[in-house]
């Protein structure tokens, strides 16, 4: 928002432009620029939303006057006032205070209707304000002079009820009824519009703008100077509605001074009689009833404003400061009464706010006030303090830990970690398969229709991200990225979304309704994708092939899962997306989750056939993981020595690797400790249709060393009845 | 009898050109072992019993003569073995020599994303000063974003123009205080100290903003919390943060939930507060937002504003992310272009 400094200092005596640009500044009226204009220079600041008191020349002038410690000027808005009376005129009327709690008339004859002055329109011209004629000029003046919107009426272009004279009402608008605004657009009203009116029709948007039927031009005689003060949320209404943003609405909608109506009018009426000559007929037309709740009050107490902002304050200092900025202040009692019956001395005042900050200060509290005090001595003044809470507050966040340790655990299995936007296109969302089984939550204004739907799975971005790294000739990808998922809200049964702290049981204070609507299905999960070719054949150390495949995904997910204390099946599954015969669901088993296996992921080949390389990707709930927080047990190992036995499995390649890990559990071997697949061969010397499994198994006592013959008697009963469950038949060997 | 010992003289002269020829190689060496002392058909092993066929007055000799060739035997296949073993020995390490100029096999180690190294960093200096992590959904009810944070039904952040809204009613947080509300509605009484990390959304893709980034809001409420105390938290952490050389200052702004609130900004770190292009000659960078709790905020959550108050910060991630990577553009953050991310190694 602009300002000129010379008008500025038509208020308040300034030091050079660089001063008074830090003191707004120091104040939370950010200076943007500093622009020289001739003898001028204009300031464009950022004048706050909760601030439409300083959103006019006057306004900003009195902060400075605070800040600079130095008096405030009041604009002239004296004249002399014709015989006639304004009442008989003209007319006003207000159907509904609620709607409009005051409303000014002052009705001019005999305008001479042209040019402004030089001084005018070069003033104007400096916080951006086209010229059009001396009084329309006016009204603009004292806007950006006192913050409050006027507007000028051709008084014989008002029609008036019978007998009576020209009317100026304020009523809400009838259905289908129009009016055409000075935009030269016609628009179709409703009752949901409020309007200024003739007795005949509407000529005016509230608060908003003024209608071309009614506007003064260069033939007008008679004015009717319009000052008044509009409900919020019906200019807020109106200017929405229209998509309208005027300098009127502008201030309306953050909040206007409900009693500068009337000096303001006074001001304009003195300057249109100065400029255009005319008279001011006497007594203007007001109709005002303000709401009950004005002023505001609060009380305010200077120790506990001391304490609040960390500094002291001298009472006198207090109330210069709240004096300068228009806040009324009244002394309490010195002597205080505390709670032991002794007595204490502090200063209190009850401090009465100004009309010009009415809306910032409903239902007040005197934090309200501090802001105030502290804001005009400047936050340079406050001390830095560490705050004097003891302890810690140290309420543990099991999702962040789980966070922590998955990200570290994936990080050290050579991925890297990614994050993509939580929104895709729905054609990519419902390709990937979801974990959470419902509608896609979508976005009612997306950015765009690549960005309609939240995402109900991670791998459908996480392969775009792939796909970007190999276009750009990465011989290998390996990403991982954890974030949130959605899902629409099925009404029932939603899981609670991620991290919401256990609500407390929401009492009668009426804040239920809040929690009315159930939150969604929104999960915490983990992707990850993977495929190509690691390594230079120079890395590899010799080593043949480094493809990454699905074992290599599996194995990244089986480090994490041992990391968190998971414990995890795997078993065959169409997966959405996935290439026949690679997917699998990921169960999770036990724990303290759930007492039933449930599904918490899925993993399998990409079918991304136009893929540089074979991409192998996983989907995992990862808030269905336990959060790693159960201690780890160790078993210290054995100071003997062991004795390692491999066997070599021949059998067909439909026997699951896993039926043959739960054999050997089952025989319960004694002094076996451990066994591992030590190789896959397929080729020479093995039948078609079959595979030469090699286990490896590793025996031990704890107590002494084992001998190679009562290890060699239990692995010859292992390997027989392996052979006996699961080799290929005689006749394939 | 001289021409007995003479037989010794022989052997021994012998064995000095079969040692001779033997040196150096470690088969021969062997071979040589075995014919001299082998423990069957050793030369030496049948001359000690010879002993009994000589007279008694020639044996003393015989002896001393046989037991002299046999030392001298034992050492120089003694001295046959050192000197191969010291030839093996140079060479096996003449096979280990390197080019120490070559690229070492790096293990492969992944990355984490640099905004979560930005987000632990912060998180790890407000643990050590008695915070909690708090967190919560990034699909938020306009009570939670907005309403209980004291937002007035016109602020322009409701608007459709600033906030992704869903089909449901609900809407993306726009910012991290929601988890703000959602903590102060959990704990049945201050203090509470927690930090809130976590995505954000805005209706916002130009060129320099991203539709999604990251925040880390702060909170601390208690009695007798003061100005001073945010100001002092701030300087703490962002001395941390940036350096121990930085300058903090606060600039009074404006938001609905906090009153005083204000703009924070730290001396730009290019120009270490001198000016530069980064700072557009500031010398000062704006950092994070600030500011006392609003009572109608403390309220709302069923706090008592009369005997607690506190103070709340939020910070933006990416921007601290960019700036400390040097990563020029904020879209890179989220491209996952894994020639990028695999440079941020701490």
């Amino acid at each position: 928002m602009l300002f000129s400094r010379e008008w500025l200092a038509d208020y308040v005596d300034l030091p050079d432009a660089e001063e008074v640009a830090g003191r707004l500044t120091d104040m939370g009226h950010a200076v943007d620029a500093v622009e020289p204009r001739g003898d001028d220079v204009v300031f464009d600041v950022d004048v706050t939303t909760n601030r439409p008191d300083c959103m006019c020349h006057h306004g900003l002038a009195r902060e400075l006057a605070v800040a600079l410690g130095r008096e405030l000027r009041t604009p002239n808005g004296t004249f002399n006032e014709a015989l006639e009376a304004a009442d008989e005129a003209a007319a006003i009327r207000v159907d509904d205070h609620a709607d409009c709690p005051s409303f000014t008339a002052t009705v001019i004859r005999g305008v001479r209707v042209g040019p402004s002055p030089e001084w005018l329109v070069e003033r104007l011209d400096a916080v951006g304000v086209r010229t059009i004629n001396n009084v329309v000029d006016v009204t603009n003046y004292v806007l950006w002079e006192t913050g409050q919107p006027l507007h000028a009426y051709d008084l014989r272009r008002l029609v008036g009820a019978e007998d009576g004279p020209p009317l100026l009402r304020v009523r809400r608008a009838e259905d289908g009824e129009t009016v055409v605004t000075l935009d030269g657009e016609t628009r179709t009203l409703d009752p949901e519009i409020l309007v200024i009116a003739d007795d005949e029709r509407a000529v005016g948007l509230a608060g908003v703008m003024g209608g071309t039927d009614t506007e003064v031009g260069p033939d007008t005689v008679d004015v009717v100077l319009e000052a008044a003060h509009f409900s919020r949320s019906l200019v807020r209404r109106c200017a929405g509605r229209f998509g309208l943003h005027t300098d009127a609405s502008h201030r309306f909608e953050r909040g206007a001074d409900p009693l500068a109506c009337t000096w303001a009018a006074r001001r304009a009426a003195a300057l249109i009689v100065e400029l255009a000559g005319g008279q001011v007929l006497q007594g203007e037309l007001q109709a005002t009833d303000l709401d009950d709740a004005w002023p505001p009050q609060v009380e305010l107490d200077l120790e506990k404003l001391c304490r609040f902002g960390g500094i002291e304050l001298a009472a006198e200092q207090i109330e210069a400061i709240l004096a300068g900025l228009g806040f009324g202040l009244e002394r309490l009692d010195d002597d205080v009464i505390d709670g032991l019956g002794g007595a204490s001395h502090t200063e209190r005042w009850r401090v009465t706010v100004p009309s010009w900050r009415w809306y910032d200060f409903a239902s007040a509290h005197a934090q309200d006030v501090y802001e105030e005090v502290l804001q005009a001595v400047g936050f340079d003044a406050i001390e830095a303090t560490l705050p004097a809470i003891a302890g810690l507050d140290a309420i543990p966040s099991p999702a962040h830990r789980r966070r922590r340790l998955t990200q570290d655990a994936l990080a050290a299995t050579g991925l890297a970690e990614a994050i993509n936007y939580a929104f895709l296109d729905r054609e990519r969302d419902a390709a990937f398969p979801a974990l959470i089984d419902r509608e896609p939550l979508a976005l009612a204004n997306p950015l765009s229709d690549r960005y309609a739907v939240l995402r109900r799975s991670i791998l459908a971005p996480l392969a775009v991200a792939a796909d970007h790294n190999l276009r750009h000739g990465a011989p290998a990808v390996r990403l991982f990225e954890i974030g949130h998922v959605f899902a629409a809200d099925d009404g029932d049964g939603t899981p609670p979304p991620v991290g919401v702290p256990n609500q407390r049981p929401i009492d009668g204070r009426g804040r239920t309704s809040a929690f009315d609507r159930p939150p969604g299905a929104e999960r915490e999960a983990l992707a990850v994708v993977l495929g190509g070719d690691v390594d230079t054949p120079w890395q590899r150390g010799g080593r043949d092939d480094a493809s990454l495949d699905f074992f290599d995904l599996k194995g990244v997910l089986e480090t994490l899962f041992d990391t968190l204390g998971a414990e995890v099946g795997w078993r065959p599954a169409d997966v959405r997306r996935m290439v026949p015969g690679t997917g699998a669901e990921l169960i999770l088993r036990g724990g303290d989750i759930d007492e039933r296996a449930m599904v918490i992921g899925v993993a399998g080949q990409l079918d991304e056939p136009d893929a540089a390389v074979a991409l192998f990707g996983a989907e995992i709930l990862l808030d269905a993981l336990p959060t790693g927080e159960r201690a780890l047990e160790t078993t210290a190992p054995s100071r003997f020595p062991g004795i390692e036995a491999d066997t070599t499995l021949t059998h067909p390649l439909d026997v699951a690797y896993a039926d043959i890990a739960r054999e050997i559990d089952a025989a319960d071997v004694p002094h076996l400790v451990s066994f591992e697949l030590r190789d896959r061969y397929r080729g020479d010397g093995v039948p078609a249709g079959s595979v030469a499994t090699t286990i490896g198994f590793r025996y031990a006592a704890e107590d002494r060393s084992l001998t190679q013959d009562e290890v060699n008697d239990a692995h010859q009963a292992l390997s027989s009845r392996l052979e006996a469950h699961f080799a290929s038949g005689e006749g394939d060997m | 009898m001289a021409s007995t010992l003479d037989e010794l003289t022989q052997l021994a002269a012998r064995f000095d050109d079969e040692a001779s020829r033997a040196a150096g190689d470690r088969a021969a060496v062997d071979a040589l072992r075995v014919s001299w002392v082998g423990r069957k058909r050793g030369v030496l092993r049948p001359l000690m019993g010879r002993m009994k066929d000589l007279e008694p007055a020639d044996r003393p000799a015989w002896g001393q003569g046989v037991n002299r060739l046999k030392t001298q035997v034992e050492e120089r296949l003694a001295a046959l073995d050192a000197e191969l073993e010291e030839r093996e020995r140079a060479e096996a390490q003449a096979a280990a020599a390197v080019d120490v100029t070559l690229p070492g096999r790096r293990p492969s180690t992944g990355t984490l994303h640099p905004v979560t190294r930005v987000a632990r960093e912060i998180e790890e200096i407000f643990l050590e000063l008695g915070y909690s992590v708090a967190e919560g959904p990034e699909a938020e009810s306009d009570y939670f974003n907005f309403e209980a944070l004291n937002f007035p039904p016109d602020h322009p952040a409701r608007d459709t123009q600033d906030t992704l809204f869903l089909e449901d009613g609900r809407l993306l947080r726009t910012h991290t205080s929601p988890v703000q509300i959602r903590t102060m509605l959990a704990r049945a009484e201050p203090p509470i100290r927690v930090i809130c990390p976590g995505r954000v959304y805005r209706n916002d893709n130009t060129l320099r903003h991203s539709p999604m980034f990251h925040q880390v809001e702060g909170l601390a409420i208690g009695e007798g919390l003061s100005l001073g105390d945010l100001k002092g938290t701030l300087e703490a952490f962002l001395k941390r943060l940036f350096g121990p050389s930085t300058e903090i200052r606060l600039r009074p702004s404006y938001f609905p939930f906090t009153e005083p609130s204000a703009e924070v900004d730290i001396t730009c770190g290019p120009c270490t507060g001198s000016g530069c292009a980064v700072c557009s000659m500031t010398g000062w960078m704006e950092i994070l937002g600030c500011g006392m709790v609003d009572p109608r905020v403390l309220a709302e959550c069923g706090i008592d504003p009369d005997r607690y108050s506190g103070y709340a910060f939020g910070l933006g991630i990416d921007r601290v992310a960019m700036n400390r990577y040097n990563i020029p553009n904020i879209r890179l953050l989220f491209e996952n272009d894994e020639r990028l991310l695999r440079q941020v190694r701490r």
